[in-house]
C-alpha cells in the first residue's frame, strides 16, 4: 500500500476506532443520561431534523437563525477590521494610536465582552452584533496590519510611474497583496465569530443554536444536547475547511503549485 | 539638534489613552453607575472591593484552577504533539481529530463537563484542557515535524538510540515550541477557565461575573473582569518575559 | 513632474539643464550633493546611456524624469518631457531592475493594468498587447502567471508593458543587472533588434560600459559623490551592431581607460 492509502486508511480507520470506544462505554455505563450512546445520538439527531422541537421551531429555524446572525455580524467585523487595519498601515498616526488600545481589547476575555454587550446593547441583535465586533475586530486589524506592512514598495513605485489612479492602486496593488492576509483573517476571524453568537445565544439572546444547547442544558437532556453540538460541530467544520478552503485555493491560483506551501 | 529620546508613538499612544477615558467618564455621567460606571467609580469600587480579605481567596480559587489546567494541557498537549511528529501513522490518526476539536466552542464542553461530574472542580478544568490542549499539540506538532529530519539524519549517522535522541536532541531543540506553546496556553486558558467557571462551579471569578451578570450590575462585573485581566496581563508580561531570558540566554549571547 | 507640450524644441524629448538634487543626511541633519548640475538630452528616435558606477545616484536621475520623486527648483535647474501630442501629458514607460510585475495579474492584464492606467483607449488594449508580446518573444503567454516565467521572461514582460504604451520615453534602470550573464547577452541582441522595429526614445541607465557601447547611440559618463558627467560622445555605428565589431571593442576599451583615469584623480583630490 502506498504512504497516502494507509494515511487515509488510517484517518478513517480513525472514525471507527471513536465511534467503537464511545460505544463501547456507553454500553458499559449503560446509563443514557450520563452518555448516551452513539445509536441514540443518531436518533437524536434525526428526530431533531425531521420533527419541530419546543415552540414548534424546526432545527432548521435555529440554525438560520444562527448563520444569519453570524454571517452578518461576521461581515461587519472583517469590513471594520480591514479598514482599520489598512489605514493603520497606511497613517502613523493611526497606526500609534490604535496600538494603544489594540492590546486592551485582544485581552478582554470573551465572556466579559458579550456580557457587556448584551447588558448595554439588549439581549438582541445588536447585542451579538456588538460582541462580535468587540472581539473579532482587533484580530482582524492586527491581521490586516501586519499585511499592510508587508506591502511590496516597489511595486506600489512602479505603479505610480504608469500613473494608475487611487481605484486602480487598490484593486490592482494594495487588495491582491493583502489578500492572503485577509483570507488567514478570513478563517479564524469566522471560528471565533460562530463561538461568540453561541455563547451569546447561550446567555439569552432568543433562537439559534446556543439557545437550543441552553434548552437542552438546563432540562439535563444529555442525549439532545450532544446531538444539537455534533450537528452544529459538523456543519461548522463543513464550512471552514471545506468552502472556505476551496474560496481560497481559486483566489491564489497564480501562485505555482510548488510555492503554495510556503 | 538632538531632541528628547522618546519612542515613537508615545505621544499619539498616550493621547489616545488619556482620551478615551476622558470620552469614558463623560459618557458615564449620562448613566446611573450599575449600567455605566466611570473610571473614577470604578477605581473607588475595585478598592472597596479588594479591601474584603474574601475577594482574594476567589482570585485564588481561579489562579490554582489555571495552574491546574496549564500543566494538565502542557502535558497531554505535548505529548500528543511529539508522537505525531515523529510517528506518522499516529499522525494520520489525530490530525482531524485535532482539527475537529479546534473547532469546539468553550461552552459545549462547559455544558457536558456539567452534565457528566456535575459542579464539582473537575468541570472548569475539563474545560480547559479539551480546548487549549489541541493548540499545544498544534504547536509541538509542527515544531517536532521541522526538527524531525535533521534529527533522523544524525541518528543514522551516530547510531544513537531513539530515547536518548528524544531526551538530548529533540527536546532541548523543542524549547522554543514548547515555550510558544505554553504562551498561547496562558493567554487562552485563563479566558476559558473563566467559561467553565461560570458554568461548572460555585466560586471563582467566572462565578462572580455571571452572579453580577444575572444582577444585572455592570459595575460589579467590570469590577471584577477588569481587576482580574489586569492581574493576568502583568502575570503573563513578568513570568514569561522573566523566564524567557533565563531559559534562552545562550541565545542572546550568540546574538550578540 | 515638470512638462512642456510641444512647442519649439525641435526633436529633443527630455531636455535636462543643470540639474542639482540635494538630500539631508539622516545622522547629522547636513544636506549633502547627489547630483551636481546635470545637463543631458535625448533627441526622439535615439537611445541615450548613462554610464557610471553603482551607487552614483543615476536611478535618483530616473526617478526625477519619471516623477518619483523631486527636486526642488531652488536648487538649480530645470527638466522638460516633452510630448508628441498637443494635448496628452507625455507618456513615461519604465523597467527596473526587477520586473516589478503584479504576480497576480495574468502577463495580460499586467500589460492592461499599464494601458489602463495610462487611459489608453480600450479598443486599442488586445492588439497593443500581442503585438509587443510578440515583439519581446513572448507570444501565446498571455494568460501565463509570472511566476510560472524565469526571470528573464519576466523582464521581457515588463519591457512589454513599458512598450505598450508607447511612451514619449522609456526609462531602463540596469534592467539586465540581475540577470545571469548568458541571458542578459541574449536580452541585449533582443532588445537591439526591437529598436530597429519600433524605434522608441530610450533613456539607458548601465555601469556596464560595453553594454552601453553595444546598445546606444551616445553615452553620458558619470562621476560619483556627486554625480556629474564629464564626457559625452557619440557611438557611430550603424545597427545591427556585433559586439566583436572592432569599431565597438576599441571604444569600449578607450572609455574603460579614460573611466579609470577620472575616478583615480577624483580619489587623489579627496585624498
Amino acid at each position: 500500500m502506498s504512504e497516502k492509502a494507509t494515511a487515509v486508511s488510517i484517518r478513517i480507520g480513525s472514525i471507527f476506532v471513536l465511534i467503537g470506544v464511545w460505544y463501547l462505554f456507553a454500553k458499559l455505563m449503560a446509563d443514557v443520561e450520563v452518555l448516551p450512546g452513539p445509536l441514540a445520538i443518531a436518533h437524536a439527531i434525526w428526530g431533531v431534523l425531521v420533527e419541530p422541537g419546543p415552540e414548534g421551531k424546526s432545527a432548521y429555524f435555529h440554525v438560520g437563525i444562527t448563520l444569519g446572525r453570524t454571517f452578518i455580524t461576521f461581515g461587519v467585523a472583517m469590513v471594520l477590521g480591514i479598514a482599520i487595519g489598512l489605514t493603520m498601515g497606511l497613517r502613523k498616526v493611526i497606526e500609534y494610536s490604535m496600538m494603544s488600545l489594540i492590546p486592551l481589547a485582544l485581552t478582554m476575555p470573551t465572556i466579559l465582552m458579550v456580557f457587556l454587550a448584551v447588558m448595554w446593547f439588549g439581549f438582541n441583535e445588536i447585542g451579538s452584533l456588538v460582541a462580535v465586533v468587540g472581539v473579532v475586530t482587533p484580530y482582524v486589524a492586527v491581521n490586516i496590519f501586519q499585511g499592510a506592512q508587508a506591502m511590496d514598495k516597489s511595486v506600489i513605485d512602479m505603479a505610480r510611474v504608469f500613473r494608475a489612479d487611487k481605484k486602480m492602486l487598490i484593486r490592482k496593488v494594495y487588495i491582491p497583496q493583502l489578500l492572503p492576509y485577509i483570507f488567514s483573517a478570513f478563517r479564524f476571524a469566522f471560528g471565533m465569530t460562530w463561538k461568540i453568537v453561541a455563547l451569546a445565544e447561550t446567555f439569552g439572546i432568543k433562537y439559534g443554536i446556543g439557545y437550543m444547547f441552553f434548552f437542552w442544558f438546563e432540562q439535563f437532556n444529555m442525549e439532545l444536547v450532544l446531538a444539537w453540538i455534533i450537528m452544529f460541530v459538523i456543519l461548522m467544520l463543513i464550512l471552514e475547511h471545506g468552502v472556505f478552503a476551496r474560496l481560497e485555493h481559486a483566489a491564489f491560483k497564480w501562485r505555482p503549485a510548488n510555492k503554495l506551501q510556503t | 539638534m538632538k531632541s528628547l529620546n522618546l519612542k515613537p508613538g508615545l505621544v499619539p499612544g498616550v493621547v489616545t489613552i488619556l482620551v478615551s477615558l476622558i470620552i469614558w467618564q463623560v459618557a458615564s455621567l449620562f448613566f446611573i453607575p450599575v449600567f455605566l460606571p466611570g473610571p473614577v467609580y470604578l477605581i473607588d469600587l475595585i478598592v472597596e472591593v479588594y479591601s474584603d480579605p474574601a475577594s482574594y481567596s476567589v482570585i485564588w480559587q481561579t489562579l490554582t484552577r489555571i495552574f491546574n489546567g496549564l500543566v494538565l494541557c502542557m502535558l497531554i498537549g505535548t505529548s500528543i504533539g511529539i508522537l505525531m511528529g515523529i510517528r506518522k501513522n499516529f499522525e494520520s490518526f489525530m490530525d482531524s481529530w485535532i482539527m475537529v476539536l479546534l473547532t469546539f466552542p468553550a461552552i459545549c464542553w462547559a455544558f457536558l463537563s456539567v452534565l457528566w461530574f456535575g459542579l464539582s472542580e473537575w468541570a472548569p478544568m475539563l474545560t480547559v484542557i479539551l480546548i487549549v490542549f489541541p493548540f499545544v499539540s498544534m504547536n509541538i506538532w509542527e515544531g517536532t515535524k521541522a526538527l524531525e529530519k535533521e534529527l533522523v539524519d544524525m541518528a543514522t549517522v551516530y547510531r544513537s538510540d531513539k530515547w536518548s535522541m528524544l531526551r538530548k536532541v529533540l527536546i532541548p531543540q523543542l524549547m522554543p515550541y514548547i515555550f510558544s506553546a505554553m504562551r498561547i496556553a496562558l493567554s487562552l486558558s485563563w479566558k476559558i477557565v473563566l467559561v467553565g467557571e461560570a458554568f461548572g462551579v460555585s466560586s471563582g471569578v467566572g462565578q462572580k461575573l455571571i452572579y453580577w451578570f444575572e444582577e444585572t450590575r455592570v459595575d460589579m462585573m467590570l469590577t471584577w473582569g477588569l481587576s482580574f485581566m489586569v492581574l493576568m496581563v502583568v502575570i503573563e508580561l513578568l513570568v514569561f518575559r522573566l523566564w524567557e531570558r533565563h531559559t534562552f540566554a545562550w541565545r542572546h549571547q550568540i546574538a550578540n | 513632474m515638470p512638462t512642456d507640450k510641444n512647442n519649439g524644441h525641435g526633436n529633443t524629448v527630455v531636455d535636462v539643464k543643470n540639474l542639482t538634487k540635494k538630500f539631508p543626511d539622516p545622522m547629522t541633519g547636513e544636506e549633502f550633493v547627489v547630483l551636481d548640475a546635470i545637463s543631458l538630452s535625448v533627441e526622439k528616435g535615439k537611445f541615450a546611456s548613462i554610464v557610471g558606477p553603482s551607487g552614483c545616484g543615476k536611478s535618483t536621475l530616473l526617478n526625477i524624469i519619471a516623477g518619483i520623486e523631486t527636486h526642488d527648483p531652488s536648487d538649480g535647474g530645470t527638466l522638460d518631457v516633452y510630448s508628441d501630442s498637443e494635448v496628452a501629458e507625455p507618456r513615461v514607460g519604465y523597467v527596473f531592475q526587477n520586473a516589478r510585475l503584479l504576480n497576480w495579474l495574468t502577463v495580460e492584464d499586467n500589460m492592461i493594468f499599464a494601458l489602463e492606467s495610462q487611459g489608453i483607449s480600450k479598443d486599442l488594449w488586445r492588439e497593443r498587447v500581442d503585438k509587443y508580446l510578440e515583439m519581446v518573444g513572448l507570444e501565446g503567454q498571455q494568460k501565463n502567471y509570472p511566476l510560472n516565467l524565469s526571470g528573464g521572461m519576466q523582464q521581457r514582460v515588463a519591457i512589454a508593458r513599458a512598450l505598450a504604451i508607447e511612451p514619449d520615453i522609456l526609462l531602463m534602470d540596469e534592467p539586465f543587472s540581475h540577470l545571469d550573464e548568458i541571458t542578459a547577452r541574449k536580452m541585449r541582441f533582443d532588445l537591439m533588434e526591437i529598436l530597429m522595429r519600433a524605434n522608441p526614445t530610450i533613456l539607458f541607465i548601465t555601469h556596464d560600459l560595453g553594454e552601453a557601447v553595444f546598445l546606444a547611440d551616445n553615452i553620458y559618463m558619470m562621476s560619483t559623490k556627486p554625480a556629474r558627467i564629464f564626457k559625452q560622445i557619440e557611438v557611430d555605428v550603424p545597427r545591427p551592431r556585433k559586439p566583436e565589431d572592432p569599431k565597438i571593442f576599441d571604444l569600449e576599451k578607450e572609455l574603460v581607460r579614460e573611466f579609470f583615469s577620472v575616478l583615480d584623480a577624483q580619489e587623489l583630490e579627496d585624498g
